[in-house]
């Protein structure tokens, strides 16, 4: 059974087939349900500001009753979870961060922080490539081409056919587009 | 005779039927990509068709719509990324069976069963189109709210292990869904007043970020796992099979048409609807529901088809958007020349035969690319995961943009991702997270309409629910699904068969 | 966020555009649209373009940014650089920001490339409405004090200005407002009967008039409609619409203030003339949107004028959350 299952997610679909409550917690479980209920509390105020009992047909009567309900749910989960033991021989990097999550998950960040000032193009080759070596540990010709060929499809689906404008960055692409349009003759517009 | 003429138009022209053609085939893997969507594409195309016929260009956006709708699901059990909101409920039970290695066989139900529930849909257009949109017309806002308070019970159904996550969850959602400015006040709500969070979260940046990148971040546990090998035995399900499940298609492709003609609601909410019922009414699954059950995949994929049918039904007949790809195609006609309308169908009945036919070519077509390359499709799941996830990423950060043209909604599908991660990990289910912002704007604002008609006077509101045998029929079925869901159900169900409720999960 | 990578980035674009502006259009133009797919906006706008397209030799990719009354396209297209390569398409809405709260930049931020149409505003009710026209509807408010149900799209939107001008003619108006989120979704429930009376454009409701599905009340113009001629003007029930008839909603073309000279004149030429075109002219007739093609000074005076005569009806009304007086916003005829 689950108890000395350490993989948070098993491989294969469970073969029970009713999912019962794990009779314990895994690393970080209690902080993540008092963080529920914290944001619930956020939310709940967030949403009394704005309207209050103003009336049953304001815009915030809505709002503040799910956010009620988000909190008393959260609280519940968070006190059963106090409840159960915690999960033995179970370390919190390796079951809830370990290494690969981490590294992309920070992949992930530097590509939000980085896809305006240098454009997707750029950025998302870089993330491509760093990605795709991290986790393959395979050679550098099989990275770049893999990424740049996978990129390009990408590109030409979402920027010339559905005419996605990303942000170009550093990379004069709408310069670049002109050029090989007007290279298409009788296609002026 | 004009009607079978106007009818046959799309089969005997040749360029016509090619367009159909090429739009259905563009529309699957539109459908299949998160981000890109139907809408999206049809409105392009209004660009892009402007100095064509209005024939060639209807045609090839019906052809869009039906692969589109259609494709959704291909993602969805592949990589269990809906890649259109119509398909999150294929990917409940699609997904698992993928990871079974029955990809192929899920891809078959759900294309014989789509192309069964667009062939409803286009029927009851055809021959009972006005009848259903005075229906759809005379539903009220509180039938609405109702229709929405009818779908969020839907919770009970998705929440897995424990119902009061899927609450949480659920509620979640709603509050998700009602980030920005209010569209009927202009009040901000949640805004933490951030000029930022005016426009609000993006529905399929929440989506996307929920179970694409979660599913993704989940997927890294076992980087070095061999992906499961598909077996492509059986694609074309058996007579037997589809015999079988006959009557649950039936009935839930009427759920798809009727939401479909609906304004103001479409395929979405179809599928997650005709999926509660299947849920419901199916007594033993071959398979639990969550864990590959085939009724999970005729309900969803039926409705959802069955809904474009549907959508059509008001346009035609009144001009009326059915959902938002109906919405762009009444300003393609405004474009060409027509003026949808009541009066079109009295004007231009050749137009709306020419509609009929060209969705009856749309969904053989759609048949036809449906049940082939199901095998290169199966492929993309089998590439080393080292490859896979990272363009999963790319392609959800993409799509995420796409949606609006807004980095805002690339960081909010990232930050979900991170969230759906953890509550993966932690047991809490995100299918109602999803439902909820789906339901959110369809229950809120419609709450609020009912309850201003009747001047915040609640003896009204009811008085209105009981007088009126639509909403009293929602309100019914409201309150017997409630009851369904607590124990008082399997006590009351005890006293009046005097046996135990044996299969109370 | 900014260093000196960035400074040197940015160095590179700005060089890149200064090359672009001598021969513009030296790439593909983006046009924002503030509506969403399938509104008039859009449909007016992705009308127009193509032709608009011929005469630039250039794309124009249409990407509809919706959220926020249009305030979040409006903010974007301010954002972006000032070389005419971002187009705002929009709707009358942004001269109304800064008096409801919604924002503090205006059409005043941005050069009008043309003025493309303008809607006419008409009451209709649904067809079992126990009164068929203007006086009618007016008497049974009275009669029924609160039970009629007036659409509305929140303030700041047409059914909002045209319920202030009756209530500044006709007094306090004891009606029932349900909010709507566009004027399509309203029109809907007006024919399934979950509201009673909803001003309109014109164009979104002519269809209906013609079937009989809604019954035209009034029509908000001192002149009868030429695609609806039988349906009575609202001065001819009472003189007081005078002082603040015509008004109506619009649609234009603008870019960010700075914008090199050449370009706009460039899309002023590209855009009057594709405004000629007789298929958009079609498509504003069947719509029932009149003609108005104007820009530069003309335009200006315009929206000058349109936004003096709105926010102070709004104001008076007590819709506003600020005095149009704080934005320097002259109250009409002082």
């Amino acid at each position: 059974m689950s108890r000395n299952d350490h993989d948070p997610f098993p491989e294969e679909a469970p073969a029970d087939p009713h999912p019962h409550a794990r009779p314990d917690r895994h690393p970080g479980e209690a902080a993540f349900s008092v963080l529920m209920v914290l944001a619930s509390l956020v939310l709940l105020w967030e949403a009394y500001g704005i309207s209050g009992f103003e009336a049953l047909s304001a815009p915030g009567t809505v709002p503040m009753a799910t956010t009620a309900v988000m909190a008393v749910c959260a609280a519940i989960v968070m006190l059963r979870t106090f409840r159960l033991p915690r999960a033995e021989g179970e370390g919190f990097w390796k079951v809830v961060l370990p290494r690969p999550v981490i590294v992309v998950a920070l992949l992930l960040v530097g590509y939000a922080l980085l896809l305006r000032p240098l454009g997707f193009l750029p950025t998302s080759l870089l993330f491509l490539v760093i990605a795709v070596k991290y986790l393959s540990r395979r050679g550098w010709g099989f990275t770049l081409a893999v990424s740049a060929g996978s990129l390009l499809a990408i590109y030409l689906v979402f920027r010339i056919v559905f005419t996605v404008l990303m942000p170009p960055g550093i990379v004069p692409e709408g310069e670049m587009i002109q050029f090989f349009r007007d290279l298409i003759p009788g296609r002026a517009g | 005779m004009d009607a079978i003429a106007a009818f046959l138009t799309v089969f005997t022209d040749l360029e016509l039927l090619l367009l159909v053609a090429v739009g259905t085939f563009a529309g699957v893997y539109i459908g299949a990509i998160p981000g890109l969507s139907v809408t999206m594409a049809v409105s392009i195309l209004i660009s892009f068709t402007f100095s064509w016929d209005v024939y060639p260009a209807i045609a090839l956006m019906i052809g869009i719509f039906m692969g589109g709708v259609y494709g959704g699901s291909r993602t969805a059990i592949l990589l269990n990324i809906p890649g259109a909101p119509s398909a999150i409920a294929t990917a409940m039970d699609g997904y698992p069976m993928a990871r079974r290695g029955e990809a192929g066989t899920a891809i078959g139900i759900t294309t014989v069963m789509s192309f069964f529930g667009g062939f409803i849909g286009i029927l009851v257009l055809a021959v009972a189109a006005p009848l259903v949109s005075d229906f759809a017309l005379s539903f009220q806002p509180r039938d609405y709210m109702l229709l929405a308070l009818l779908g969020i019970l839907l919770v009970g159904s998705l929440s897995g292990e424990s119902l009061v996550k899927g609450i949480f969850a659920g509620a979640l959602g709603i509050a998700i869904g009602a980030v920005g400015m209010d569209p009927l006040t202009f009040t901000e709500r949640f805004t933490f007043d951030q000029p930022l969070l005016r426009q609000g979260v993006s529905f399929i940046a929440v989506m996307i970020g929920m179970f694409g990148v979660s599913e993704a971040l989940a997927q890294l546990h076992h980087v070095d796992t061999p992906a499961i090998r598909q077996k492509i035995t059986r694609i074309v399900p058996s007579f037997g099979t589809i015999r079988r499940h006959l009557p649950l298609s039936l009935q839930t492709s009427t759920i798809g048409v009727v939401i479909g003609a609906l304004p103001g609601t479409g395929g979405d909410i179809a599928a997650l609807l005709a999926y509660d019922h299947a849920r419901r009414v199916t007594k033993k699954p071959e398979r639990p529901f969550g864990q590959g059950a085939i009724e999970g995949l005729v309900a969803p994929e039926t409705a959802n088809n069955a809904a474009v049918g549907g959508a059509f039904i008001p346009m035609m007949t009144l001009g009326i958007p059915g959902d938002a790809v109906t919405a762009i195609m009444i300003g393609a006609l405004f474009i060409h020349g027509l003026n949808p309308g009541p009066m079109l169908m009295i004007d231009r009945p050749e137009m709306f035969w020419f509609v009929v036919g060209a969705l009856v070519a749309a969904n053989f077509f759609m048949l036809l690319f449906g049940l082939t390359g199901i095998r290169l499709f199966t492929r993309i799941v089998e590439m080393p995961r080292a490859v896979l996830i990272p363009l999963i990423l790319l392609l959800s950060i993409v799509g995420a943009y796409a949606v609006n043209n807004s980095i805002t909604d690339v960081y909010w599908m990232l930050g979900f991702g991170l969230l759906g991660y953890f509550m993966r990990l932690y047991g809490w289910p995100l299918g109602p997270v999803i439902l909820g912002v789906i339901l959110s704007r369809l229950f809120d604002d419609n709450w609020r309409r009912a309850i201003i008609s009747v001047r915040e006077d609640f003896g009204r509101f009811f008085w209105g629910i009981l007088t009126s045998p639509l909403s009293l029929a929602l309100f019914t079925a409201v309150v017997l699904i409630f009851l369904s869901q607590t124990p008082l159900w399997g006590w009351a169900k005890a006293r009046l068969f005097g046996r135990g409720a044996e299969d109370a999960p | 966020m900014k260093n000196a990578f960035l400074g040197a980035v940015s160095a590179l674009i700005v060089s890149a555009s200064v090359a672009a502006a001598q021969d513009y259009p030296a790439k593909e133009i983006q046009g924002i649209i503030q509506w969403g797919a399938g509104g008039s906006t859009d449909t007016v706008m992705r009308a127009v373009t193509p032709h608009a397209e011929k005469v630039l030799g250039a794309t124009v990719v249409l990407q509809n940014v919706t959220g926020g009354v249009g305030a979040i396209a409006l903010n974007q297209v301010a954002a972006a650089e000032a070389d005419g390569y971002t187009l705002l398409m929009g709707a009358e809405n942004p001269l109304l920001y800064k008096v409801m709260g919604l924002g503090d930049k205006d059409y005043s931020d941005f050069t009008p490339i043309n003025l493309l149409a303008r809607g006419t505003p008409i009451l209709v009710a649904g067809k079992d409405a126990p009164f068929d026209d203007y006086a009618g509807m007016m008497e049974h408010i009275r009669a029924n004090p609160g039970e009629v149900r007036f659409g509305s799209t929140g303030p700041g939107g047409l059914p909002s200005v045209v319920t202030a001008m009756i209530q500044a003619v006709e007094g306090e108006l004891d009606v029932t407002f349900v909010p709507y989120d566009g004027d399509g979704p309203a029109l809907t429930a007006l024919q399934g009967g979950a509201i009673d009376v909803m001003p309109a454009v014109l164009g979104a409701s002519i269809e209906g008039i013609r079937a009989g599905t809604m019954k035209p009340l009034a029509l908000f113009d001192v002149t009868p409609a030429e695609a609806l001629p039988e349906v009575p003007t609202v001065t001819s029930f009472n003189e007081g619409y005078a002082a603040y008839l015509p008004w109506g909603p619009f649609f234009g073309i603008f870019v960010r203030n700075g914008t090199p000279e050449d370009a706009v004149a460039k899309l002023t030429a590209a855009y009057a003339e594709a405004a000629q075109q007789p298929e958009f002219l079609d498509l504003l007739r069947n719509r029932g949107f009149t003609l108005m093609n104007i820009s530069g000074d003309e335009a200006r005076a315009f929206l000058a004028d349109w936004q003096r005569k709105t926010a102070w009806l709004m104001h008076d009304a007590g819709l506003t959350k600020a005095s149009p007086e704080d934005f320097g916003i002259a109250r009409p005829g002082e």
